[in-house]
Order: C-alpha cells, then structure tokens, then sequence
C-alpha cells in the first residue's frame, strides 16, 4: 500500500516496458465490438488510410497506462486520466510507459498525487501524453 | 486566425440518451487479459471480497470500451478529409462492478477549428456521463476528435 508520505515531487514511475502485439489488439477490438479489418488490425487498410501500418487503438493505449498507474499506486485510486494521441501507436515495437509526479496535495482525507504520463518509444519520442489524478491514502496505518 | 465550421449548433450541451450496457465478470476478465492488467481487484472475484467489494471491480477506463457503441448525430455538416482521436479523457467517480448496469447520456461539449500548415481542421469534443442501476454516476469521458477539412 503506498502512502502519500511515500510520495514526492519529481518522483518517476516506472519505466515499464510494453510491446502492444497484433494479436493482442485483435483481442482487445473484439472485445470493444470492432469487428473486420480494420487500421487496428490489418496492414492494408492501415496503408489504405495513410499510416505507416497497423496502430494500436487509443483506449488500449490509455489501458495500459492507467496499469502503470494503478500499479503504482498500490491501493490508490485513479481519479483522472486525460491524454492526447499525439502520434500513431505501432504494433510490434518496444514502448516505455512513464510517468512523473508533478504536483502533491492533500484533500477530503486523501493525498492526491498529480502525474504527467507518457507512452514513449525507445527513443524517447512521446506518442501518447498526458495527465493523471491518483488518490493514496494520507498514512499507510 | 480562426474559422468558423458548419455544424448542428442544436446539439450543443444537449444530453442524448446513448444506451444502456451491461459489466459482465466475462467481459471484465477479457478487458484484463488484452491489456496485460494483473491487479486481482480485477482478476480475482474471492480477492476483491476480501477488499471489501461486492465482486470484481472494472478497470479505472473499462468504460472505454461502451464509447463506440453510442448512438450519436453526425455533427459536422461539411465534407471531412480525414478522422482521427486527438484526445480521451476517463474520470472514474465510483467504483463499477461487474453485474452492474450503465446508462449513458451524451452532450456535444464543443466545436472549435484550428488552422495549420496542413490546412484547417475541426475539434469535436463529446462528454459521456455512465450512471449504474442505483442511479449513481460512475464514471466520466470525455472524447476529441479531429476531422480535417
């Protein structure tokens, strides 16, 4: 369980690694109801629509980030994420979600840590951005 | 500077009844297994008791996944280039279990242009309001979409 004494300024969650697999986002667009080819899952109508090839949707995106924050905050609760697609998302690549704590205050009986949250490639370039409210209790007792 | 874009000016700050949908244990489980989640509150039914909870918890942005089932207007009244998702925001207000049954309402927020080297492009921005069966809101998203013109 962490605390929001545990918390500080500046403070980095994760890196953590995540390569987003076509049959994973298969899944993932099966499950939200898009069914057939489509940019998420096929190279030729990716092509079709100007993208470099099949790209990850921006849910699953926001998905896996929330997991880096959840993960994180160990207990807490995700009050806000809000992000902007900046870039195409691409299958098959090593990415980086990341995170860093910007801003700390207490409020109703709860220690509410703000973040600014990226999905990165290797090479730092930022493709998806974006902020985070995360709700830790104010003492681990 | 900035352009002015035909769109249903009606539908502003309108709420639209956009659909009921059902949590499921199922889908929650499929939610968890796509995205690599491994929290138990999500996995693990005996464990998210132990919490507390009644059942299994969704995911913070599990309401995602009901946003393109909505039914809603077309808003731009002018011919579109291109379509892409510029922005989601998810804040979860309550926690969703499965078993739950959400109703959502839907307004048009805002209708803004922007014009850039690639020429001009509308922002159309959505908010969704999710209520369980005991008429609690649950959850908020909030969409941008941008159409180049």
């Amino acid at each position: 369980m962490r605390s929001f004494a545990d918390v500080h300024l500046g403070d980095t969650i994760g890196p953590v690694e995540h390569t987003f697999t076509t049959e994973g986002v298969r899944a993932f667009c099966t499950l939200w109801g898009q069914t057939g080819e489509s940019r998420f899952t096929s190279e030729e109508v990716a092509r079709r629509e100007g993208l470099p090839g099949p790209i990850v949707p921006g849910i699953m995106s926001m998905a896996v980030l929330s997991r880096l924050l959840t993960d994180w905050a160990d207990g807490g609760s995700l009050r806000l994420l809000d992000v902007i697609f900046r870039q195409p998302v691409p299958h098959h690549q090593p990415l980086r979600l990341v995170g860093t704590v910007t801003d700390l205050r207490p409020e109703g009986g709860q220690g509410v840590v703000e973040v600014d949250v990226f999905l990165e490639r290797a090479d730092g370039e930022r493709l998806v951005t974006g902020k985070a409210l995360l709700a830790v209790p104010l003492d681990a007792g | 500077m900035a352009t002015q874009v035909e769109f249903n000016r009606s539908l502003l700050g309108q709420p639209l009844p956009a659909g009921t949908f059902t949590v499921s244990k199922e889908g929650i489980l499929a939610f968890c297994r796509a995205v690599g989640e491994t929290n138990p509150l999500y996995t693990d039914e005996e464990w998210a008791r132990r919490q507390g909870h009644p059942t299994l918890l969704a995911p913070p942005t599990y309401p995602n996944l009901f946003i393109r089932h909505l039914g809603r207007p077309e808003v731009l009244s002018v011919p579109v280039r291109q379509r892409m998702h510029a922005g989601q925001a998810v804040e979860p207000l309550r926690p969703i279990y499965a078993g739950d049954t959400l109703s959502a309402t839907t307004r048009l927020k805002d209708v803004y242009t922007k014009t850039g080297r690639t020429g001009t492009m509308a922002f159309i921005v959505w908010e969704t309001t999710f209520t369980n069966q005991r008429g609690e809101e649950v959850a908020r998203v909030r969409e941008s979409f941008m159409a180049r013109l």
